[in-house]
């Protein structure tokens, strides 16, 4: 264990708060409240308190009467009563309306409040973890809800359009009409592959572990060159690079190269057509640990009213079929991931800059 | 009767489809285009249609910028004599019964069709239609 459990024990008699300190602040790190206002102030101020000790015997409200109502309002940490009675009713009650986790007799002797300290930390970590748990299976399934849904629009769509278009072909004459009905036939295959592939990068995403490896910016550049220069030449757009790295930079090359290319064929993808000087820039720079990466282009932009959401899952802010609206949510999360951070500025008809800064690991 | 035709769909080749299907079927007065809801409840604001003319609306349901469902809820708002003039036919490939539940409800949606777009279909479609005015 690298840090001290963290412990609190209230009592209203000092000297019991002092010796119980004495006895465990070596192994521990003993949090102590004389009454219960305090004890309530401690609990707010050290959300991380993960074992509560409390006598049984406090003027005011007694030591049920504190678990019944932190049961609530801090139900973390786990609740051990302290108490010279052996009496059953005030047991009951303790179990019954403090839910607690254990009780341990007074005088206590330090072997019974470490084991009860042993247990109701594992019986702490279970329930924490189970509560991670729980929520990444929420997160998980409230995905799995969206790719349902999304699943008719963005497979069987393209899948309905091919089978659509082969019905009719079976009327058309015309070759150059055919030639067309074909174009839009591939178009829709693309982008049902880019889904497909969209898809998998999700979940390599979510599931994969980090490789951390030395970076060379250049190298990872030197690729999207190879894939995006012909392309570029095609569309008339110019494709800029600009890489300073002079230290080494260490992160997952995976995560990292799903983002630079995500960003940059996004700015090929909605670049304006109408336009006479189109071009994507990409600016890195690694400087003290931290790297520094602008994809910049001239293209359509983004309507002030959508950018909040364009890294929402299946979210489209542009009516071209190009776009899957998984692209920006993997980019997200895959920043997530490498603990990086993104900010977009747009303007209409003139363009958009995504600029993401990604921490050496 | 004279028919025209307003096709909203973001998809490229379903709207290429379905222009063909109707051009190969039935003899509309027009056909028009769009591949954004937004200008098309715009042109349909602007310009009411000819008197004694049904306009058939084939609107898909998912769609970035301004969904059908969006679209249907604008159209509602529009004043009544030019709700009249058209019917709103949606064309989806969607399977939820939820959305095709919730979209049927809206009064001005007659009719639910899943893609892809036939000439059986849109004949049926169309005969119900003509039965509907008539």
């Amino acid at each position: 264990m690298s840090e001290k459990i963290k412990i609190l024990y209230v009592d209203d008699e000092p000297e019991n708060l002092l010796g119980f300190k004495a006895s465990f602040r070596f192994e521990y790190q003993i949090l102590t409240a004389v009454n219960i206002p305090q004890a309530l102030n401690c609990l707010d101020n050290h959300p991380d308190i993960k074992i509560v000790f409390c006598d049984q015997r406090m003027p005011v409200r007694n030591g049920v009467e504190f678990f019944e109502e932190i049961r609530i309002s801090h139900p973390l940490p786990i609740r051990i009563l302290i108490t010279a009675y052996t009496d059953v009713e005030s047991i009951i009650d303790a179990i019954n309306r403090g839910n607690i986790f254990r009780y341990v007799k007074k005088p206590w002797n330090e072997a019974d409040i470490i084991s009860a300290i042993d247990e109701a930390y594992k019986y702490y970590m279970t329930n924490s973890m189970l509560i991670v748990k729980n929520e990444e299976l929420e997160k998980a399934y409230t995905e799995l809800n969206k790719f349902a849904y999304s699943v008719s629009h963005d497979i069987r769509g393209p899948l309905s359009g091919i089978l659509g278009a082969i019905n009719i072909a079976r009327e058309i004459e015309d070759l150059d009409e055919m030639k067309e009905m074909l174009f839009l036939m591939e178009k829709s295959l693309k982008k049902l592959d880019t889904y497909i592939i969209s898809m998998h990068d999700y979940y390599s995403i979510q599931r994969g572990e980090l490789k951390i490896t030395d970076i060379d910016f250049h190298k990872l550049v030197d690729e999207l060159k190879t894939i995006y220069m012909v392309p570029a030449k095609t569309i008339g757009v110019t494709f800029n690079v600009d890489i300073k790295q002079a230290e080494t930079f260490r992160s997952d090359e995976i995560p990292l190269m799903l983002i630079l290319n995500n960003l940059v064929s996004n700015a090929f993808k909605y670049q304006d057509q109408h336009k006479k000087n189109k071009s994507v820039d990409v600016m890195i720079s690694v400087e003290n640990n931290l790297a520094t990466i602008y994809v910049k282009d001239t293209g359509i932009g983004i309507l002030g009213n959508h950018i909040g959401e364009i890294f929402n899952l299946f979210y489209r802010a542009n009516y071209q079929e190009v776009g899957s609206g998984f692209g920006l949510y993997n980019v997200k999360n895959a920043l997530l991931k490498l603990n990086g951070q993104i900010e977009v500025t747009s303007v209409m008809d003139q363009g958009t800059t995504f600029r993401v800064t990604i921490p050496s690991i | 009767m004279n028919i025209s035709f307003i096709l909203i769909d973001d998809s490229e080749l379903d709207c290429f489809i379905a222009k063909k299907i109707i051009e190969q079927t039935i003899k509309p007065s027009s056909i028009k285009v769009f591949r954004n809801a937004k200008p098309a409840l715009e042109t349909i604001r602007e310009k009411t249609a000819d008197i004694g003319q049904i306009v058939v609306i084939l609107l898909d349901l998912h769609m970035p910028l301004m969904s059908g469902f969006q679209f249907v809820e604008e159209f509602e708002k529009l004043p009544v004599e030019i709700q009249e003039k058209y019917k709103i036919i949606i064309l989806s490939s969607t399977r939820n019964k939820n959305d095709i539940f919730r979209v049927l409800n809206y009064k001005n949606v007659s009719h639910f069709q899943e893609k892809p777009l036939t000439r059986e279909n849109l004949l049926t479609m169309v005969d119900s239609l003509k039965k509907d005015v008539s």
